[in-house]
């Protein structure tokens, strides 16, 4: 059999290897400096200076000007002493599904930006090139465009569990174990709430391709505004899903030390790290697409559907980008701010709040679907009641009654009867803070 | 009504290049770390870890229910997902006014209300409960 065909398909073909060969590196090259920022955000939050040393100039004095303040060969020294690095394995590990994890784990995570629509249409001029015959037409300038569309990305998310069960399991150790099972049962509660969110948006495009729902938004404005729930479910599930704070209890580190790479070193526990941060980039660009309105930005020329030259192409390839940068960020913020959910409350999220959630929120969508009401105040304003209800509803609804607080008698907050504790000096100082006798605080 | 674009096999040409691409990405980074790094094996370096203590037993032991349950509870809702996802995409072409068209509303509504059921269900057993 031909497989190359002659036509549009060998066009888009043309488009594709060249992309995929840069995006891959440019992907790479995203997560190294994405660990860079999430290490620079945090230490800004925790009040310190972060990695500020590492420059280019390889300690060579010629190369000096090259010394850089801000720490930005940091990942790049990182990378090389993960390949310095002793790559070692327990002797009770499973010795092949031990070397197989980093590679299941990190392929889902490397395939799957292949069908984002970085860059919209682009039209190419009708030319001849050798093995693929005569090409020219419009294509989508993105690593492919075949017609399984965003369920493409939804199945090959969903393999990234399989890395981390078997990393968990062939390590033969009680941490990796424990925090491989509870990374796998949650991702795949969360596979559910995420596969709602998506069907009221797919509702709502009526349509798989990529580029049909960004056509949709540049018509109708972004998803997140008309269809603010589905939005928020979405982006709580790809949290969960990348097993990122505060849902990251497959690698609690004061319950479980590493989670499911404990045992892994070298370069096949970075495979695990980078297959994390390239899961992100996926995620927040799958979340651009459905709900950013992909490359589009309103009321600036020369990002619309129908300018399809290559500069415009990159253009939008750029906008995509930033946004999906902008959102990592968001999540790393979030990772440094918000406290992790015990184990057992990330599971009463996932099963009794948010599937019953999407569960209505998609008959819902499909009501207002079916009645032709799907302009964005309509869906908005169903959002609106739908949040008012979900509010009169919630007290009636049975109690969560194991998770109360353990009180412990003679702890400040629970102290024994008859006795007062004080919680608050004078002065609105708290009680650590007083000064010390005969000192001037420093304020 | 609206029918899926014919499949062209040759569309997913662009997959296979992609999942070389990251084999031999993934492969090669194991090599080259085998190759660079140092081999300096030990008799206590080499069981697990297990915060310094000598482990105790195998890790491959009985564990949870919970999971089990998971799991299963995780296949009804998802293959329920599934299936709904190609009356998600032809549902908004449908014609309200055509006849017969309010039946791919109601019978979606009576799938999902079984699915209901099973949650409910799910919820009295106590599968969600997870203290």
């Amino acid at each position: 059999m031909d497989i190359i065909p002659t036509g549009l398909t060998a066009t888009q073909i043309f488009i594709s290897l060249p992309f995929i060969a840069i995006m891959v590196h440019v992907i790479l090259g995203a997560c190294a400096y994405l660990i860079y920022i999430e290490r620079k955000v945090c230490s800004y939050i925790q009040d310190r200076v972060g990695p500020n040393r590492v420059g280019f100039d390889f300690g060579l004095k010629w190369l000096s000007f090259l010394k850089g303040a801000l720490g930005l060969g940091q990942p790049l020294a990182d990378g090389i002493k993960f390949l310095l690095k002793e790559d070692y394995m327990p002797k009770s590990a499973d010795r092949v599904l031990f070397t197989l994890a980093p590679a299941t784990i990190v392929i889902p995570a490397m395939i799957g930006f292949l069908i984002i629509p970085w860059g919209g249409y682009i039209d190419i001029p009708d030319m001849s090139v050798p093995l693929l015959g005569d090409i020219g037409g419009r294509v989508v300038l993105a690593g492919a465009n075949f017609n399984a569309g965003v369920i493409y990305l939804l199945a090959v998310a969903s393999l990234g569990v399989y890395g981390v069960v078997l990393g968990g399991w062939a390590s033969n150790n009680k941490y990796s174990f424990l925090g491989g099972l509870r990374a796998s049962a949650q991702m795949v509660s969360y596979e559910i709430p995420l596969g709602l969110s998506l069907m009221c948006v797919l509702l709502i495009c009526g349509t798989i391709m990529p580029m049909g729902i960004i056509e949709h938004q540049v018509q109708n404005g972004w998803l997140i505004f008309a269809h603010p729930l589905a939005a928020i479910l979405f982006f709580v599930a790809i949290l969960a899903e990348a097993n990122r704070a505060p849902f990251d209890n497959a690698e609690a580190e004061q319950e479980l030390v590493g989670g499911y790479h404990t045992e892994y070193s070298s370069m096949r526990f970075a495979l695990f790290f980078l297959a994390e941060y390239m899961h992100m980039i996926t995620s927040c660009a799958f979340f651009t697409l459905l709900f950013l309105g992909g490359f589009h930005l309103p009321a600036i020329p020369g990002l619309g559907i129908e300018d399809t030259s290559i500069v415009a192409g990159l253009l939008k390839l750029g906008v995509f980008f930033t946004k999906v940068v902008l959102l990592i960020t968001f999540m790393i913020i979030i990772r440094w701010t918000v406290p992790r959910l015990r184990y057992d409350q990330v599971m009463f999220l996932g099963w009794q709040s948010m599937i019953p959630l999407g569960m209505v929120m998609l008959v819902m969508t499909s009501v207002m679907v079916f009645y032709e009401w799907t302009a964005w105040y309509e869906l908005l304003a169903a959002n609106v009641v739908l949040t008012a209800l979900v509010f009169l509803v919630m007290p009636v609804l049975p109690k969560n009654k194991v998770n109360k607080r353990i009180p412990m008698y003679g702890s400040r907050f629970n102290p024994m009867p008859g006795e007062r504790v004080e919680t608050s000096a004078p002065g609105g100082l708290a009680t650590e803070d007083r000064p010390v006798e005969g000192t001037v605080p420093a304020m | 009504m609206t029918t899926l674009a014919a499949t062209e096999l040759a569309d997913y040409f662009p997959l296979i290049v992609i999942i070389m691409m990251a084999v031999t990405f993934s492969v090669a980074n194991v090599a080259l770390t085998l190759l660079l790094g140092p081999k300096r094996d030990g008799k206590v370096k080499s069981i697990a870890y297990e915060s310094g203590m000598n482990p105790i037993g195998t890790a491959r032991k009985r564990f949870n229910v919970r999971f089990y349950l998971i799991a299963m509870v995780f296949l009804v809702f998802d293959v329920e997902v599934i299936f709904l996802y190609p009356w998600a995409v032809t549902f908004p072409n449908v014609d309200r006014l055509a006849p017969g068209a309010s039946e791919w509303l109601i019978r979606i509504l009576f799938f999902l209300f079984t699915t209901v059921v099973a949650y409910l269900y799910g919820y009295r057993k106590g599968v969600f409960k997870f203290d």
